[in-house]
C-alpha cells in the first residue's frame, strides 16, 4: 500500500480498505425477518452501487460479467434501506408472499 | 398430570412483541376463567429487541395441575398461531405438532394461499385465517408493568384480540365468552371470531 499514489485531487483521509464479505454465516440467517423484499428494475438501475454500500447485511453485489446487481434472499432482512437510498428509484418493496422463492423455513428463529 | 394442550405463537420482534405476549396471556387468562390450569410465557432465547425477527410466545392449558415447570418451549404444539403471515416462509411453523393440529394465521389472504407455504400441512385438522390488522386498526402501545410480567391493563387491545377470537373458532379449548371477558377490545375478539375463515383439512 505504501507505494500507492492517489490520483491528483482524489486524496482521501487515512482509513482502511476491507474486502467484501465472501462467506455466509449459515447459523445466523436473517431472511426470515423479511415481510417485504426489494425488487429491482434492471432497466432503471444505473449500477451506482448505493444499495451495495448501504445494505447492513451485504445483500447486494455487482455481477460484473452480467453487469447486474444480484440480491441475496437468504440474508436480506427486509429493512428496505436500499430502496430508500436508491437514487434511481429502481427498488420497490413487494410483500414476501407474492413470491414462491426465498423460503428459508428454519426450525428456530435463527 | 393429564393431557396438556400446547399453543405456540410466532410473532415479529419489537412491532409485535407485546401483542404476542398479550395473545398468550389472553389464552391463559380465559382458560383460567374456564377453570383450567394454565401457563403463559415468552421464549427466553429469542431476540425480541430486533425489528421483525421471528419470536415465540407460549401457552398451555390442562384439566389437571401442570407439572411442566422448567420446560421453556412447547415441543408438541397442538395449535400454532402466526401473527404475521410472512413468517410461514421463514419458519417451520408446525415443528413438533402432533397430527390433528390447528394453524391460525393473521393475514389478508385466504387459507388456500397460506397452505401453499405449509409443506407439512397433513399434520393439520384445520387452518384459520383472520385479517386482524384491519379489525384492530392502529392501537396506542401501553407498556404496563415490567416486561409484561405483571401486565393487567389493556391486555388484548390490539391485534391479539381478533386473532384469539379466530382461534376460538377452531378449538373447543377456548371459549368465546371467557375471551371476551378477559380482553380489552371485546368487539375485536367477537369480530375476529365472526370473520375468521376456517378450512377443515
Ligand atoms: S432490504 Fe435491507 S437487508 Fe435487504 S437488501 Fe435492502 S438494505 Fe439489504
Ligand atoms: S442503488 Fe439503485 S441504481 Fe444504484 S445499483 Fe442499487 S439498484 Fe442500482
Amino acid at each position: 500500500m505504501s507505494d500507492f499514489k492517489f490520483p491528483e485531487g482524489k486524496e482521501v483521509p487515512r482509513g482502511a480498505v476491507l474486502p467484501a464479505p465472501v462467506k455466509e454465516n449459515r447459523m445466523m440467517i436473517t431472511g426470515n425477518w423479511r415481510t417485504d423484499r426489494p425488487v429491482i428494475d434492471h432497466e432503471k438501475c444505473t449500477l451506482c452501487l448505493n444499495c451495495f454500500i448501504y445494505c447492513p447485511d451485504a445483500c447486494w453485489h455487482l455481477d460484473e460479467e452480467e453487469e447486474k446487481m444480484v440480491w441475496n434472499a437468504d440474508f436480506c432482512k427486509g429493512c428496505l434501506i436500499c430502496a430508500v437510498e436508491c437514487p434511481a428509484f429502481a427498488l420497490t418493496a413487494v410483500n414476501e408472499l407474492e413470491f414462491e422463492d426465498g423460503v428459508v423455513r428454519l426450525e428456530k428463529p435463527f | 398430570m393429564g393431557e396438556v394442550y400446547e399453543v405456540t405463537i410466532w410473532a415479529r420482534g419489537v412491532t409485535q412483541d407485546m401483542e404476542g405476549r398479550h395473545l398468550s396471556l389472553l389464552i391463559a387468562n380465559s382458560a383460567d376463567k374456564d377453570g383450567k390450569f394454565v401457563q403463559a410465557w415468552d421464549d427466553y432465547a429469542d431476540l425480541p429487541d430486533r425489528v421483525q425477527v421471528p419470536l415465540r410466545k407460549y401457552a398451555r392449558i390442562s384439566d389437571e395441575d401442570l407439572e411442566m415447570r422448567y420446560d421453556y418451549e412447547n415441543d408438541h404444539p397442538n395449535m400454532s398461531v402466526i401473527m404475521d403471515d410472512t413468517i410461514v416462509k421463514g419458519i417451520n411453523v408446525l415443528r413438533g405438532m402432533p397430527k390433528g393440529g390447528v394453524l391460525v394465521v393473521n393475514t389478508k389472504r385466504s387459507p388456500e394461499e397460506i397452505l401453499k407455504f405449509i409443506p407439512n400441512k397433513d399434520l393439520l385438522d384445520a387452518i384459520v385465517c383472520v385479517d386482524a390488522n384491519s379489525i384492530a386498526g392502529a392501537v396506542d402501545l401501553d407498556f404496563m408493568g415490567s416486561e409484561g410480567g405483571v401486565e393487567t391493563v389493556s391486555v388484548g387491545a390490539g391485534i391479539s384480540a381478533p386473532i384469539v377470537g379466530a382461534a376460538a373458532k377452531a378449538t373447543d379449548r377456548l371459549t368465546l365468552e371467557s375471551l371476551v371477558a378477559v380482553a380489552a377490545n371485546k368487539d375485536g375478539v367477537k369480530k375476529g371470531y365472526e370473520t375468521a375463515q376456517v378450512k377443515s383439512l
